[in-house]
């Protein structure tokens, strides 16, 4: 501004002091009018006006640098943004190019989110098994116990420090490291050590190579299939027998986690295909149209609520784009239009008049409609090239019989995306949803169902089991005569060939196998934090619950599970909730322990935006990658919540 | 109540608007930050107390300061300054940066015109700080990374320098011992400890005799040459890990090459013992070796001090001036003293030579196999692609004609949208 930097530093600083007075003064002059407009009393307006404006500073600096750089953030995500370059509007590119894995930064994008789910799925429970253990260790009243829970509770102090981190580094080195020469110390003093030693490296290393196969989002074959085969058994399962009330509220709770699945699942992917899937809109609409005839006759009028808004701005976002790019791409943009016309009016008539019997008869037509769209037309359409031929297959295990060398419906029909496999989870929904309606009104009915469901996904679940075996055998020619990089389970398969032998040990900070457990146990060494609440929970367990039980003739186990487990459940939910928003934001750790080698296997999508945005200076991917790590945190957070039935407040 | 309030809130808005002041007030009447990545305590304090007076002599109004970093945080560092506009008036860059931030430094050519000693700037060096045909920057050092060798630790004491791939797999094979499925001399090390070095891959793309990019600009990780240097690093991995589960060396102090676990590797300067050890007349530098249709070569790393495009352009004349001052002849030769930089400046290189043997044999190689890692596009997400695909390769993952075929496709996507391919 001058030429004198000290009058440049005056003018500046007087310009912040006033504007900060101006801006407070202004927003509590603005409570005022707004207290004023509502009919307050002159001194409650008053109280305002004065609250507000010493808040002031506090408030507009929230704006200035948390609200104002988060918006910011959100409109750059729209963006080809690269530093030092101009602005593009490429509307929802970026988030396209990471949730569909498309290109070399989709791709790591995806490994990073299996990265971050592998330290929350397997690391939080493990965190708080440790956790807990430790806090029932340290409510024994011995003597020097205080010492004791300072000595554990030092590594949250000492931890995420370089020079710990560093520390873990050299004591799980491999060959000579501290952790490796304890192990194989006592491998080769204790026989029976050493092969429970070998069967840890070799369960670890098969694990670990298949997920890492998983995570480079290889086609699993028919083995994508097991897993929502051996769900649906499993839930089919506990339906045998007489039909109860308990029963039906646990089906319904089951068929609302997995039709969340389903959505979860489709609403992304759905939203980002371009031009526009009518496909997904339809399966989009079906499931928001179930979600609210459910909650509906729940009587949960605000669920209702927020799933028609929610359905509303989901179909509007739809029919923008479609207008605006998608639909002009593929040429006509009726089949589109027609799709989200048809699944948007059920949600639209929800809004109107009371829940009636007519209603529920009316919406649940269109939902049945819906339903046999899908499973009519959509289905076929999705499991084109053979890939509808294989439930018969698998129904009748036809695979079984055909030639091993005979491979060309495995190169036709395999190389399947794994959304596929939703589609099983989507009828599981509607099986128990037959299952739940049909109830102890029509009893036959409804056993017949079950078995007929049940024996489907049995024989369905084997034959995909064993084809995905022999699909397995058959990676090798598959991927030398189809040229395509499916050698991701190479891993899993050479570290599953053979017992490890005596002289393995495992290699924690440079085999990719290794990397994330070991990460994970550097996490668990620092758990200090969670044991000091379930600390302060236990303490709060009445001695005369105990006492109780044990005059009922309670042993050990049950009071622990009887007793301490529900009376700390509160405990056990912040951690659990807390741990998992930790574990998916982890970064520093991996900052400090990364190598070239390891990067990938160890990267979060935390360090994913950090290497966008700062290395590479994509800040338009980087803020999208941001963003969608957001909506992951808020919405297993929700459903966190939304489960916590279990949680005893009561305690 | 409201009295007292308006009391406070004043003397607070008093002691605000004189704090700057004040503080001003004790400063001088021109600073120049100097951002230094990666330096110790030594090298630092020769800025410090040694060039800055010196500098100060000629510049009495000048104050002088120094940012430090390392290169973990250094792109995050960089990054937030660019954004911000704010920063110090020079940055220490590496090798290959003049193509990730050259739109976002200044054009320093119209104050270098005249100034005679460039000419004694070696030309790849400068080659390395030009960007869109301008200077961004003065070159302060340069690394040459031969493959250093322990010649007291060959397994046969007889063999040569190996300077074809063919050679090399054989000297890697012979000077490797595992046992227990875990290595206790390891026949070769890449630069990082590892086995697979994404620098030392290009550079071995160049000895078989290929490059990155065709003439179109598009990526050639399809050439044959390509398809050679991935073989010869697949192969020389087998030679050291057999299988993926077999244990590296146990940890060591100091210098893996005064460790006696390895035989021989890639190190630049600072990580090898004192040029005065004794331990130097048992090492042998040789160049990377060669494939059937290249040559051996050994890359040059050039370090340079740039100017960022936020730097006011009446401030550049003194930056620049700066920078001048701290390439000259005799800073050098000091910096080389200090802290075994590598001038870029062939008039520094007499003095090196006759005070050091060592330094004498590596500017030797280095002019007669020197080539500079530079024009390396989007090296930003080049680097983690070969760091991947290459990973998956070496430990059978991955066949050879699919991880060309993707390194290919997707450097090919990234050039382009980083505008180098139209």
């Amino acid at each position: 501004m001058t030429s004198d930097i000290r009058l440049d530093n005056l003018i500046w600083v007087a310009l912040t002091v006033l504007f900060i007075i101006v801006t407070s003064t202004g927003l509590g002059l603005l409570a005022r009018a707004i207290a004023r407009w509502r009919g307050l009393s002159e001194g409650e307006q008053r109280k305002l006006f004065w609250g507000i404006t010493l808040a002031g500073p506090w408030i507009v600096g929230f704006l200035i640098f948390v609200v104002g750089p988060a918006l910011a953030s959100l409109f750059y995500s729209f963006n080809n943004y690269k530093l030092g370059e101009s602005l593009e509007w490429t509307g929802l590119e970026n988030y396209r190019a990471l949730i569909m894995g498309i290109g070399a930064h989709g791709r790591r994008f995806t490994q990073a989110m299996y990265n971050s789910f592998y330290y929350a799925l397997i690391g939080v429970p493990l965190q708080i098994i440790t956790a807990l253990g430790m806090a029932l260790l340290l409510n024994n009243e011995i003597r020097g116990i205080r010492s004791f829970r300072t000595i554990f509770y030092l590594p949250v102090i000492l931890a995420g420090g370089p020079a710990i981190l560093l520390a873990w580094r050299y004591m799980l080195s491999a060959n000579g490291g501290f952790v490796n020469v304890i192990l194989q110390k006592l491998a080769s003093s204790f026989f029976l050590f050493d092969w429970l030693y070998r069967g840890f490296i070799f369960v670890m290393e098969g694990f670990n190579s298949f997920y890492t196969g998983l995570s480079r989002g290889d086609p699993l074959g028919p083995l994508k299939f097991v897993i929502p085969g051996a769900l649906a058994i499993l839930i089919l399962i506990t339906l045998l027998g007489d039909w109860s009330e308990s029963k039906r509220a646990r089906t319904w709770g089951i068929i609302q986690i997995l039709a969340l699945i389903v959505l979860a699942a489709t609403l992304p992917r759905g939203l980002m295909a371009a031009p526009i899937d009518p496909i997904w809109t339809v399966v989009v609409g079906l499931a928001f149209l179930g979600f609210i005839l459910l909650s509906a006759w729940q009587g949960h009028e605000g669920r209702v609520r927020a799933f028609q808004i929610a359905a509303l701005i989901v179909f509007a976002i739809t029919l923008a784009l479609t207008l605006a790019a998608a639909a002009p791409d593929s040429g006509d943009p009726a089949p589109y239009l027609i799709a989200a016309a048809a699944a948007a009016a059920p949600v639209l008539l929800s809004l109107f008049g009371v829940w009636s019997r007519r209603k529920y008869t009316l919406l649940g037509i269109a939902f049945a409609i819906l339903a046999l769209a899908v499973f009519i037309h959509v289905i076929p359409g999705q499991l084109d090239g053979g890939r509808l031929a294989l439930i018969p297959r698998y129904l009748t295990f036809g695979t079984t019989l055909e030639q091993p060398g005979d491979l060309t419906y495995l190169k036709e029909t395999y190389p399947a995306e794994i959304m596929s496999a939703i589609w099983f989870f989507a009828l599981a929904v509607v099986m128990l949803a037959a299952i739940a309606l049909l109830g102890d009104r029509y009893p036959r009915a409804r056993r017949a169902v079950l078995y007929i469901s049940l024996a489907f996904f049995l024989l369905f679940t084997a034959g995909a089991l064993v084809d995905g075996v022999r699909y397995f055998r058959a990676f090798d020619t598959i991927a030398a005569e189809t040229g395509t990089p499916a050698y991701h389970f190479a891993r899993f398969r050479t570290a599953t060939a053979q017992f490890p032998t005596q002289d393995r040990v495992p290699l924690w900070m440079t085999s990719e196998l290794w990397t994330k457990p070991s990460l994970v146990l550097i996490t668990m060494w620092s758990t200090g934090a969670g044991m000091l609440i379930f600390l302060a929970a236990l303490k709060g367990v009445p001695r005369s619950l105990y006492e109780a039980a044990e005059v009922d003739g309670a042993g050990r186990t049950q009071k622990f599970f009887k007793i301490t487990l529900p009376m700390i459940s509160p405990a056990m939910f912040y951690n659990i909730v807390i741990g998992m928003i930790a574990a998916l934001q982890t970064f520093e750790s991996i900052y400090i322990l990364r190598t070239p080698d390891t990067e990938d296997t160890l990267a979060s999508a935390a360090f994913f935006l950090f290497v966008r945005t700062f290395r590479q200076l994509d800040i338009g991917q980087g803020a999208a990658a941001s963003w969608i790590l957001v909506v992951v945190i808020v919405v297993l957070t929700v459903i966190q919540f939304r489960y916590s039935n279990w949680v005893n407040y009561e305690a | 109540m409201k009295r007292a309030f308006s009391r406070l809130l004043v003397l607070a808005i008093l002691l605000t608007l004189l704090a700057p002041v004040l503080t001003v007030g004790a400063q001088g009447a021109q600073t120049l930050e100097i951002y230094i990545t990666g330096l110790g305590d030594d090298q630092l304090n020769w800025f410090r107390e040694v060039a800055f007076p010196a500098f100060q002599e000629t510049h009495p109004d000048v104050t002088l300061e120094i940012l430090t970093g390392g290169w973990g945080d250094f792109d995050a560092t960089v990054a937030g300054w660019i954004t911000t506009g704010d920063g110090p008036d020079i940055i220490y860059l590496g090798s290959e940066y003049a193509a990730t931030y050259g739109p976002l430094l200044a054009n320093i050519d119209p104050y270098l015109e005249g100034w005679d000693e460039l000419e004694q700037f070696l030309p790849i060096a400068l080659d390395t700080v030009t960007w869109d045909g301008h200077a961004r920057g003065l070159p302060l050092l340069m690394s040459p990374r031969p493959i250093f060798f322990r010649t007291d630790l060959f397994a046969n004491p007889e063999a040569g320098i190996p300077l074809t791939f063919e050679d090399a797999l054989t000297f890697v094979g012979e000077n490797t011992i595992i046992e227990n499925n875990a290595l206790v001399r390891q026949g070769y090390m890449a630069l990082g400890g590892g086995l697979f070095d994404a620098q030392e891959f290009i550079a071995d793309i160049w000895t078989a005799g290929g490059e990155l990019y065709y003439e179109d600009g598009t990526s050639a990780f399809d050439s044959a040459e390509t398809a050679e240097a991935m073989q010869f690093t697949y192969d020389r991995r087998r030679l050291v890990l057999p299988t993926e589960d077999t244990a590296g060396l146990p940890p060591f102090e100091g210098t893996a090459l005064a460790s006696n676990a390895v035989v021989s590797g890639i190190w630049a300067m600072w990580q090898a013992p004192a040029t005065d050890d004794p331990l130097w007349d048992d090492i042998a530098m040789g160049p990377y070796p060669a494939g059937e249709k290249g040559e051996p070569l050994i890359q040059v790393f050039i370090d340079w001090l740039s100017v960022p495009a936020y730097v006011p352009e009446a401030k550049l004349p003194l930056v620049v001036d700066f920078l001048k001052f701290i390439a000259s002849q005799d800073n050098a030769i000091a910096l080389n003293n200090v802290a075994g930089f590598t001038p870029t400046r062939q008039d520094a290189w007499e003095a090196i030579r006759e005070a050091s043997p060592v330094w004498a044999r590596l500017l030797d190689m280095a002019v007669e196999y020197g080539r500079a890692f530079s024009d390396i596009r989007a090296s930003a997400e080049l680097r983690p692609l070969i760091a991947e695909q290459m990973n998956l390769y070496l430990t059978d993952q991955q066949s050879l004609e699919d991880t060309q075929r993707i390194m290919k496709e997707e450097y090919d996507a990234i050039l382009e949208d980083a505008g180098y391919i139209k």
